[in-house]
């Protein structure tokens, strides 16, 4: 964490930021392709089988052309900070990724935070105590929970709170207002069980944990009376959470989508299960490119705190 | 002032249990040691011989079943005399068969429990260890200074953080580190293999404690740097009047450091006492001492290209230990007036002079001799 650090943190930002430009540009490019492949078009969903193929033509008066042509028209508009407007609601993409995005961050965050807050006292005391009765209970419990699927335990959720004891609305999300007391707790507590994180954390932790607790300096810290879980900390705690984190985004936002599909949760799951219903390209495209954003800063967060954890890794 | 041994080990076992043969691997068999105060005790013998775990035993630091399970571990500090393995026999129970430890129940967790508690304030701060491989021995993401400061607010009364670092400053001139106010900062990778066993030396120091064990300190490191490491400790010696339990494999190092040695043979002592009957040219060695020492190149046998005297044999497997001498099966030295009872009977430490003790048969069958009789056979050679 000292001075030292900086340097090379301003390097890997600017590492990172060509990097994500490039990635941008590559998903951009394979999900547009992919679109163009796919069958259907926004407005066959809307006006019937006798719209036109081409969305451009219609929006924006602009002339069809080769798929790559209108890739670097899209892309054109979108350098110029324009991502379009929503085919279907005539939105701006741009307010409507962000608002959801937000959302969706939430819900993303709280369900991680939820799965470390149950995998990380598991692995500490697995790590500790081995594979005990208890420990084996606990282990077994979270493979099981990671392998329910999260749209039939939503729905049992669901289930279970309203029509037994009635504690919560059905529509999430409906009033502003209404979502932003306990509501949101379900689906954060669907998605942080049964995102399938849950088990991996666990083990991932446990292993790293106890292969720390092993280490040669571990036994020094124990000679000279300090305390081992402060000298475990950054190896056996630090680095794996941010590893495990960083690599679990995009699994979690994977689960994201049918989560909020489940519950109605005004994120960009849903919206992008929307989206693709209704081949709102511009839609599409936009949530892809948010996506990508979210998965690149996770990783770019996980390498800043090994950066400041193990100097020896900013020393490449 | 008083002869009172600062550390004194007594019958202190240590075992493992190897599930897959289902035999016990007697790393320490019953080994009893003591250093008197401002004494270096050299602690020699083959890899595997239980130096290592002697060393761990008495920090409580052993991993694995059953660990340590009996013994006595004496602290003279001057503020009085503790045993650190008070109250630990009530944790176990042995079986005995022909005197020799057949079966161990222990009650792992209770004993931890109590032996953390004989710790409490011991391990660290009158007793500081310096391990091997100072690189992965040290906490790789910390700075060195920090380290050393860590040791100095848990170990001594210096509290405040900034009085901890001028403590650590201080230790890192003591071992002779260039700039310290710059290495402070270095993590241990940062450092060369030397440097960073020097401010593993500070490390211990640094907690001020009574006993210092260097186990294996020069191992690893390239041969002029395990020199500066030997001078360097030498000079600490004097300067701090320091109590070391030192352990190594290389006997040179033990001569230029020690002041007694006990030599290790299969999880037990074979012969102690002062250094020069030990260890120097008096032909009242243990037949394995002997072996060791033949085992050294020295100058005149590089010059003259002669081979090495290899010690036959491999290494006591400290699973099988043989009911006579642990060391028969690979001695030159049995001849046939013994040879019965060197197979058939484990012969006792014998005191031969003044702390001069040998365990073997040799020695025994000259039993009647007085101290002064023992003194005239080392000069005879």
């Amino acid at each position: 964490m000292q001075t030292s650090a900086l340097k090379p943190i301003a390097r890997l930002l600017t590492k990172e930021l060509l990097i994500a430009v490039l990635l941008l540009l590559g998903v951009s490019l394979v999900v547009f392709f992919i679109l163009y492949l796919a069958p259907g078009n926004p407005f066959a969903t809307l006006a019937g089988k006798r719209a036109g193929s081409n969305w451009h033509q219609i929006q924006d008066n602009e002339p069809s052309g080769a798929w790559y042509a209108q890739y670097l028209h899209w892309l054109g508009r979108v350098v110029q900070g324009d991502l379009g407007h929503s085919t279907r609601s005539g939105l701006p993409v741009f307010n409507e990724v962000i608002k959801t995005g937000l959302n969706t961050a939430f819900l993303t965050i709280g369900s991680i935070l939820l799965t470390l807050l149950l995998a990380v006292p598991i692995a500490v005391y697995t790590a500790r105590k081995g594979l005990t009765a208890i420990g084996w209970g606990l282990t077994a419990g979270s493979y099981i929970l990671a392998a329910l699927p999260s749209f039939w335990f939503g729905y049992i959720v669901i289930y279970i709170c309203i029509h037994q004891f009635g504690v919560f609305p059905l529509a999430f999300g409906a009033d502003a207002s209404q979502w932003r007391g306990i509501y949101f707790l379900l689906p954060v507590l669907v998605l942080g069980l049964c995102s399938g994180t849950l088990s991996e954390m666990v083990r991932y932790l446990r292993e790293e944990l106890s292969r720390v607790l092993t280490e040669d300096y571990i036994r020094t810290a124990r000679a000279k009376g300090a305390s081992i879980w402060k000298h475990a900390l950054r190896e056996g705690f630090v680095l794996p959470v941010t590893e495990m984190v960083a690599a679990k985004i995009p699994f979690v936002l994977g689960g994201a989508v049918v989560v909020e599909q489940v519950f109605n949760w005004p994120g960009m799951g849903r919206l992008a299960w929307q989206a693709a219903q209704d081949r709102d390209f511009p839609m599409i495209m936009g949530i892809t490119l948010m996506a990508a954003v979210f998965v690149r800063t996770g990783s770019l967060i996980k390498q800043v705190v090994h950066i400041c954890v193990n100097p020896r890794a900013s020393q490449e | 002032m008083n002869y009172l041994p600062i550390l004194k080990i007594e019958d202190l076992c240590t075992y493992f249990y190897s599930r897959s043969k289902q035999a016990f691997i007697r790393s320490v068999d019953h080994v009893g040691l003591q250093i008197a105060k401002g004494q270096t005790l050299g602690l020699v013998g083959e890899s595997g011989s239980g130096k290592s775990v002697t060393a761990l035993s008495i920090m409580g630091l052993v991993r694995g079943e059953p660990g340590v399970i009996s013994g006595s571990i004496e602290l003279n500090t001057p503020e009085g005399g503790i045993n650190l393995l008070q109250g630990l026999g009530l944790h176990v129970r042995i079986h005995r068969d022909n005197g020799r430890i057949m079966q161990v129940a222990k009650d792992a967790d209770a004993w931890e429990k109590t032996a953390d508690r004989n710790l409490r304030g011991i391990r660290g701060k009158q007793i500081a260890m310096i391990f091997q491989d100072p690189k992965n021995a040290m906490n790789p993401f910390v700075a060195v200074g920090r380290q050393i400061a860590e040791a100095v607010r848990l170990n001594t009364a210096v509290a405040g953080h900034r009085e901890a670092r001028a403590r650590a400053l201080h230790w890192l001139a003591q071992v002779r580190i260039d700039s310290p106010q710059l290495r402070y900062h270095n993590n241990p990778h940062g450092l060369s293999g030397g440097m960073c066993q020097r401010a593993m030396i500070a490390m211990a120091l640094a907690a001020e404690p009574v006993v210092l064990i260097a186990d294996e300190p020069t191992t690893g490191l390239d041969a002029t740097i395990q020199s500066h490491i030997v001078d360097l400790m030498g000079d600490l010696k004097d300067e701090l009047a320091l109590t070391t339990l030192l352990i190594s494999h290389d006997i040179d190092v033990i001569r230029s450091l020690a002041d007694t040695v006990a030599v290790m043979y299969g999880g037990t002592i074979m012969q102690q006492g002062p250094v020069q009957a030990v260890l120097g040219d008096t032909g009242t060695q243990h037949p394995y001492t002997a072996a060791l020492l033949d085992s050294i190149p020295d100058q005149r046998l590089i010059r003259s290209k002669g081979y090495l005297q290899a010690i036959r044999g491999d290494v006591l497997d400290t699973m099988n230990i043989p009911a006579g001498c642990r060391f028969y099966p690979r001695c030159n030295k049995v001849d046939d007036t013994i040879r019965a009872q060197c197979r058939d009977q484990e012969p006792a430490l014998i005191n031969i002079a003044g702390g001069h003790r040998v365990r073997c048969w040799r020695f025994a069958q000259a039993r009647p001799y007085s101290g002064r009789a023992a003194v005239h056979a080392m000069q005879r050679n």
